[in-house]
Formats: C-alpha cells, structure tokens, sequence
C-alpha cells in the first residue's frame, strides 16, 4: 500500500478541452466524440459483429483515426490490426443415438431426438448404460454432501443423466445442489470418472419435459473432452424400458426429493452408441491496437500505460445474446452506447494526448469479439506484443454514452490502492457523482487485464432498456456527459503517463459464491441495474409481458426480499433464483420511493 | 461520525448504517433535488472523510480523514479545487480534527493529540486491532489530550494554542480571524467532582463540554457558557456578532440549536425541535442556519434549514437513509460541503452540491411558525 502515484511533477490538467486548446492553433480539432459515435453506429457498419465484413469497415475507421492522430503499430508490428481466430458458432453436424437390446437396434437421428451438446467431442462411441440421477457432484468442500456416482462404476459406460436439479427438495438443498446442476459441471463429472459417454435427458417432471437442450452458441469452446448428447423423451422412453420394474417418471420422483442416498443404476441388456457431430465455425476478428510513443520516444520511462474499449457489437443479432423484442429480431444492432460510446471516449483521449508531452508509451486498443466473451483480449492478454510485465495500468470503457444525473460507475477500483487518490484528485474539477466499485470482474475487456495482474479501471454509465437491442442508437447518446467522462478519464490517463511510480496492482479475491447457473433456467423478466449500488437489487426495467411485469414490479423497484430470502446484491438475488420453482408464486419484498411493498411472482421456464 | 458529536449518538450512527442491511434504503428522495443539484463525492481516498469548512475565498477545503496507512486515525487535509490536489498539513502521528482557516493569514487551527507520547503506540494498537479482522463500532473518544493547534502553511510552523487538560477542539475563527470560538472539557479537570460526577466523566466526558472563547493566539481563554450538557460544535456567524452552537440536555439525548453574543450573553434558543438537532452553520446570507437531525429517525440525520431568529419550523433539505449532517455553506453561500453515508460502506465521506438559495429562502418563508 505504499507506493501511490507521486504527482507533484504533474502540471495542472483539468479537462480534455484544456489539453486540446493549448494545441489547436497547431492542427484543425479532432472529430466529436458525437461524429464518432455516429460513424461506428451507422447502417453501414451493420452492427460490427466480430468477423463480419461491418467489423472489418470499423477496425478500418479506427486505423484511419489512430493514423491521423500519428500513432504507431506496437514495435515488432507492421499493422495496427492484430487477428485472432474464433469459434463463431456452433451446430449440430448430424448426431445420433442407436439404443440396441439383444440384438434389436433402434436409431434417432432427427435433431428433436438428439442434439449434441455444443462442448461436445465429436465421436462415436458405444458401451452399456448407467443411469447416475442428476449427475449432480457437490465437491467435498461444500457443507452439503450429495453425489449422483456414490457407489456407481461408470468406466468406459456411457451415463445418462437427469438435466437440471431435483424439483421437489426444500429450497436449502435445491440451493447447494442447483450450482453444480450446469451441463458443462456435469459433463466434467462424467469424464473424470473415467465415463465414454454423456446422455442428457429432461425429465417428464422438469420444465421443458422430454425436450433436447438446443445448442446453444458457447464460446467457452474447449472441447470438455467427452462425447455429450441430450436426448428427447422418446430416447429416453427407449432406454427405460430395459427395465422392468422402473418408470423414468417414478425413477426421477425418487431423485426429487433430492436425499443423497437415492442412487443410480446400471440399466442391464443394453448398449447405446452416441454418435455426436459438433461443427464449429471458424472465423478472424480484428483487434485494432496502437501505441502513441512517449515524447521523446528514447526516453520513454516504463511501463506502458494502456487505454481501450470494444468497438464489436451484435451485428444483427444472431449469436444468442440479443434482447431484440420478436418483432426486432435480425434488425440490425447499432450498438451506439454498446460500445461505440466506449470507443469514441478512447478516440477523444488519444486524439488529446497525442498532443501534449508523454512520459511514457500510450497504447491505444480497441478489441473486437468482446460480446463473444472477451475474446479479443483474452486474446491479447494471452500473445502480449507488449510485455503484461511492461503494462502498467489499462483503463477499459464500455457503455458511457449514457450517463443521467451527473452519475458515472467506475468499476474495479480494487485493483490498485492508487487509484482513490486519482480519481477523488480528478473528480474534483470534474463533478461527477461517482459510483465506486471493487470489483474487476466485469462483464468486459477489464476482466481480462485485472486477469493478468496489471491495475485497471472500468469505466460505465448504466444499462438501460435498449441494451443488446436494435434500438441502441446513436441519437440516444448523452454527448455532453460523454465528452465529460473522455476529459475525466484523460486527466487519470496523463497522470498516469507522468507518474514516476506506476500503480501496484492488488489482486481482489473473485466472490465465487455467485449462485447458480441453474438459476438461468428460470424466467423472472427482470432487469437488474448492475450499475447502482443499493442495498437489495434496483431493476434497470423489467421486461414486457414477464413474470416481473406482470407481478407489478417496474424500474426503480428495489427488491429487497425473495422468497423468503434476503437480498443485499445481485450475488443474493442470483442465488435466490435457485430457490423458485417454474409455475410456483414467489413473495417478492420491494421498496418503491420509501414505501416497503409485497407482491408475488410466479416464474415462468425459460426457453 | 465526527468529533463534533455526542459519542453514544456517533456509534448509533454508524451501527444503524451497517444494520441497514436488512432494510435497504428507498433510493434518494427527488425532493432533494429542489434545494440541492450536482450532489456528488467529494472524497474517495481512505476509510473516512468529515468536516470539511471553506476557505474564506472558496478555493479550497480543510477536512479531516483517516487515508494514511500508517495513523488509523484522522489526519487534517486541505483540498484545492483547482487541481483535485490534496496536501495534509497536520503533523501525521496522533490523533487529530476540526480543522478552520484563519481568515487574512496562512494559518489553519486544528486540534491533535500529537504532543501524547504515547502517540505512535496508540497507532499501532489501532492498526493491530483492524488487522485482527475484528470490527467495532465507531466512537469518539474524547481523547483528554486534545488541544488545539495552528500551523502556518508556509513554514509549516506549530503553535500550541491550549494546554489544559481535557479535551479542547470543535474550534472556528471569527471572521477578522482575531478569536477563536471552540470547545473543552476542562471543567471536569480543574476542580474536584462529585462521586456522581466522576461516574459521569467515566461513561461521558461529553457532558462537561462547555463553549469558550481565546484570541488567536490563544491568550485570554474564557467561558462562555456553563449549563449542564455536552455545549458544542460552536461557530461565528458571517459577520462575527454571534456564535452559533449546540446544546445537548443533562442526559444527552436531545440537542437544540442555540445563538448567542460573543461575550456569551443574549442567548437564544433557536430550535426545540424535540430531537437531536446539531452541527449548526450560517448561511452567509445570514437568513438561516444549516444543520443536522435526526428528526425522523434515530439513526437517520438529515440536513435542516432554520431561520436565524428560530421564529419557523425546520425545512428539511436531504432525502437520504442513513447519515447526512455537518453542512458547510461556501462563502459565496452557492455551494455546500457535507459530510454522508450516502456512497454505502458505513463510514461518511464529503460530499459537495450545488445549493439552491433562492428555493430554500422560499421553502423557509412557506414554513409554519414554531
């Protein structure tokens, strides 16, 4: 804690306007953060998916202003576009299950029979059949003990496993079990002990019964090692009837009480062969990066200091992580605050220093594939062209064109006991009404940098109902605050550069007790505002015609109760998800203004 | 919360906002929005920040806050509004707080406990128990060590202005910079108490807080008031014709706002607003005081207005769970620093806004007598 930055040799920097009018008479002003904004927003750019001909006319955009401004490719570099390759979506290339008793084979290949699940190998294998519950393991650690494979030997069998959790358990244990209820934890359960195979069938008492997972679009796509299907009812009809004694139904009934000495078993006089085919589509994206030497360059003190933002967006809206109403769907995504605000706040910041004396090298990044799961830099992170050990601090921008009373989150403020200091020394010329968060693991590029050890700050104006929505556009931007956050940031940013000392870094420990993913396979229709702090969860908004609406919540409530749980932030409220059942009202505790109010909200499947 | 309160009510205060946990505050009422504007953190660094007050031009703040590793305790900065830049100018070991500009000097008087030789020892201790991971709650100990002090900023020269033992602090300057209205405990010092009185020494030192008045270079210290009950936080008004401070009653529990001469006669009550009501400051106007209560919950302090004379209700101006208080008006009366809980994490931080004048003056006028 006892290196801060040392700014006494700082001269006075106050906003961004200050860099650029002691420089004007030198060169005509640099375009607005606004004609940024609506260049990268523009129909033309068709929404800048990663990979798409939209994100090679933006990265195009970015090389063409970074020139302008006389930045460089990174030493060793001869461009300042930096490609990666990367799974762009998967599907099913033709899997099938053939269920062979005695000598009678029966095959489904239909893809409402059997799909693959998208981290599946593709392979075929064959082997005898055991059935292990939910396929559940709670690792040793945790309080609660409950594993599917006590007592089970699945070498070299292929497992057919129960999807989701026990539905009739009390809400504690659907809450320990409910974690470890995601496929890929299953999966990894499976492959340890040694299984061939992993068959997932939803059961005729869950949600969605006797339907197949659809393959979702996973970018996390190391392979999990194992061949993994999901099945329809018909297939698991077809297994199950090698027992005699047995219903699927009346197996899962005793499953759902979810007492951990219910136990599987191996199904007798039956092979399965899984044949699972995953194609998986192969495309670049382009990270567009850049450095502004230190003035002289020679002379240039270490390390690095990093600026950044995403410039890719949804494109139209086809890998899965759009909220485009139905009637939306495949219009094309502007992403204006999404990320072209971030991208045009790292042009304004650049545009400024590279005007002014520089103690140090400036890099200036911006990634693509980020709304594919940071890939452009991890990707960077991972193949540093500049040494992480080099790079002293990043500052990553993502959704600061909409800012409302005077409001701006900062997240990651954990990572360096150098940056309260800085940034209560430059919020004072520039008035925002700050909202500070520890946290670094955000759902954005800072991730991957807090990731590697080096100090960063996230800077973020809020989610808002147009997020991931085609209607994210850009005459919706507050250029003013925008411009704003460019001057404040850039103050933190010079300082940085002219800093003696750079900033520690300080690791924050990530709260992994996040609840489950489990929790996703409900639907409660609420937006949360990951943005404010309060005590409970503020909602953002809620979604039209969802549970959440329709139970009379709207933005601005702040649940501070579910089911019987209390909750102080999102990480209680994600775990209190665990608890709802499809279909069975939930009492839900609110404030509005400062009245305290019940409503109940009954959760609808998530589809 | 801050020196400047009874000791029982700071630990309440800062217990209720880790309580809170339980019921969360309703977001910040819009009301507020009609006498403040651009409402925002002004501090970020350190645990806690409180007790920011102007300098007579307005460029800059002097406020206490625990931001040094190594002194778990307060520690008096100034902040320029220029360039964000902070500067600690008291010595950095011991205890220390209430910092005020002289006015026309270079001086700054804050009261510290620097002198204690067991100083160093007691920061350790601290730190050592923080590091324990043990909580407790926040109180203010009334250390019998504090005296107050003024540092030239330029030469960073010391001067000791109070020897007694008891606490000294909660000190301010009259506007020619000439006097020095504050604070002390000597009374529980410098005669023999009663077996009750001792009792009370022991649970509240508070209660023997009285209101002198010194020259600036500390000579010529007198009483100002004598009535049973922690007497402090005192301050002049704009022009110098009268202190205004706060009372609290024999059991500590209920404070009003009062005024009085600066030779301590024509004291005048100023509120009775059945609560305690504390951290009283003019508006330079001259109109109305700013201060804090908690009026509508025990652990909940809001900021109020009251007119000068206390002829009207208090008009509320926050809107915020949790705690608000220790207004300060900027000299040219248009902005205002406070200190709040309102950022969460339980400890207050300064926070600055806009101050709308105009409004309050109306609100005040609309208000019912008292």
């Amino acid at each position: 804690m006892a290196t801060l930055l040392r700014s006494r040799l700082v001269p006075l920097l106050t906003l961004l306007a200050g860099i650029a009018a002691s420089a004007s008479a030198q060169s005509a002003a640099p375009p607005t953060t606004r004609a940024h904004v609506e260049r990268l927003a523009s129909p033309s750019m068709e929404g800048r998916l990663a990979g798409s001909p939209g994100e090679q006319q933006a990265a195009q955009y970015l090389v063409e202003q970074l020139t302008r401004m006389g930045a460089r490719p990174l030493p060793g570099q001869t461009s300042m576009l930096s490609p990666f390759t990367f799974t762009a979506g998967s599907k099913d290339g033709g899997s099938s299950i053939t269920v062979t008793r005695g000598t009678t084979p029966s095959t489904f290949r239909s893809s409402t029979e059997v799909q693959a699940l998208s981290f599946s190998d593709s392979a075929e294998v064959s082997g005898p059949v055991v059935f292990a519950g939910y396929g559940i393991v709670v690792p040793s650690s945790a309080t609660f003990g409950y594993d599917s494979y006590q007592g089970l030997d699945v070498k070299d069998r292929i497992v057919v496993v129960l999807r989701y959790f026990p539905e009739d358990a009390d809400a504690t244990t659907r809450a320990a079990l409910a974690r470890y209820s995601d496929l890929r934890y299953k999966a990894q359960a499976a492959r340890q002990r040694g299984a061939k195979a992993l068959v997932v069938i939803t059961g005729p008492r869950s949600p969605n019964a006797g339907a197949v997972v659809p393959m979702s679009f996973d970018t996390a796509l190391a392979g999990s090692g194992l061949v993994a299907a999901s099945a329809s009812g018909a297939v698991a009809e077809a297994i199950f009837t090698a027992l005699d004694d047995k219903t699927l139904e009346g197996v899962q009934k005793e499953f759902d009480a979810g007492n951990p000495h219910t136990t599987g078993f191996a199904i007798p006089n039956l092979t399965l062969t899984v044949s699972a085919r995953v194609v998986r589509e192969q495309q670049t994206g382009r990270n567009v990066v850049a450095y502004l030497p230190a003035t002289p360059a020679a002379a240039a003190s270490r390390p690095w200091v990093v600026i950044g933002a995403h410039y890719d967006h949804l494109g139209r809206g086809s890998a899965g992580n759009s909220l485009a109403a139905a009637d939306q769907a495949g219009q094309i995504h502007h992403g204006a605050d999404d990320n072209a605000s971030g991208t045009a706040a790292v042009l304004a910041i650049a545009d400024a220093l590279a005007r002014v004396p520089r103690k140090r090298h400036l890099v200036v990044a911006f990634w693509s594939g980020e709304e594919l799961g940071l890939i452009g830099s991890t990707a960077f992170v991972n193949a540093p062209p500049v040494p992480i050990a080099e790079m002293a601090a990043y500052l990553n921008f993502d959704m600061v064109g909409r800012s409302t009373d005077n409001k701006l989150t900062v997240q990651a403020t954990g990572t360096s006991p150098a940056w309260p200091r800085l940034l209560e020394q430059a919020n004072v010329a520039a008035g925002f009404d700050l909202v500070l968060q520890e946290d670094p693991y955000q759902p954005t590029d800072v991730s991957s940098f807090n990731g590697v050890g080096v100090a960063s700050l996230a800077f973020f104006t809020g989610a808002h109902t147009d997020y991931h929505k085609p209607s994210d556009t850009a005459e919706k931007i507050n250029y003013d605050d925008l411009d704003r956050i460019a001057g404040f940031a850039g103050t933190i940013a010079r300082r940085l550069l002219d800093a003696d000392e750079p900033p520690l870094f300080t690791k924050v420990e990530q709260k992994t007790d996040t609840g489950g993913r489990a929790g996703l396979r409900i639907f409660t229709g609420t937006i949360p505002d990951y943005a404010t702090e309060v005590k409970g969860l503020l909602l953002g908004g809620v979604i039209g015609g969802g549970p959440a609406e329709q139970a009379g919540l709207q933005k601005g409530d702040i649940i501070v109760e579910l089911a019987g749980q209390s909750i102080a932030n999102i990480y209680d409220y994600t775990y209190a998800l665990d608890l709802l059942k499809i279909g069975q009202p939930a009492t839900v505790v609110y404030t509005r203004g400062s009245a305290r109010r019940t409503t109940t909200l009954t959760p609808s499947a998530r589809k | 919360m801050t020196p400047r309160i009874w000791p029982a009510l700071a630990l309440l205060c800062i217990g209720a906002v880790t309580l809170g946990a339980q019921a969360p505050p309703a977001p910040a009422d819009n009301r507020e929005r009609d006498y403040l504007s651009r409402v925002r953190r002004l501090t970020v660094e350190g645990r806690r920040a409180g007790e920011g007050y102007w300098s007579p031009d307005g460029t800059r703040l002097v406020f206490q806050s625990e931001r040094d590793p190594a002194n778990p305790f307060y520690q008096i900065y100034t902040l320029d509004f220029a360039t964000g830049d902070t500067k600690r100018v008291s010595p950095g070991t011991g205890k220390t707080t209430c910092a005020f500009f002289r006015p026309g000097t270079d001086q700054i008087l804050f009261a510290s406990t620097h002198h204690d030789p067991r100083s160093l020892q007691l920061q350790k201790e601290e730190l050592d128990f923080r590091a324990s991971g043990k909580e407790r709650r926040y109180a203010w100990d009334y250390d019998p060590e504090m005296d107050i002090y003024a540092v030239a900023e330029s030469s960073g020269t010391l001067t000791r202005l109070t020897t007694a033992r008891g606490y000294d602090a909660e000190a301010g300057y009259s506007p020619d910079g000439q006097w020095i209205v504050f604070s002390s405990m000597r009374d529980a010092y410098n005669r023999t108490l009663t077996a009750a009185e001792q009792k009370q020494l022991e649970t509240d030192p508070s209660y023997f807080g009285e209101i002198y008045i010194m020259k600036a270079d500390g000579t010529d210290q007198r009483r100002l008031t004598t009535a049973a009950g922690y007497d402090g936080g005192p301050f002049f008004t704009t022009k110098g014709d009268r202190i205004v401070w706060r009372r609290f009653d024999e059991q500590g529990l209920i404070a009003d706002i009062w005024t009085m001469k600066p030779d301590g006669s024509d004291k005048r009550q100023v509120t009775a607003f059945k609560a305690m009501s504390w951290a009283p400051y003019e508006h330079p106007s001259g109109e109305y005081l700013l201060f804090a209560s908690n009026k509508l919950g025990f652990e909940n302090f809001e900021v109020f207005v009251v007119d000068t004379a206390g002829t009207k209700e208090p008009v509320r101006i926050t809107y915020s769970d949790g705690f608000d208080g220790l207004p300060v008006p900027s000299p040219d009366g248009r902005q205002v620093a406070f200190t709040s809980s309102r950022s969460g994490g339980g400890a207050g931080q300064i926070f600055l806004a806009q101050w709308n004048h105009e409004a309050v003056r109306t609100a005040l006028a609309a208000a019912p007598p008292r």
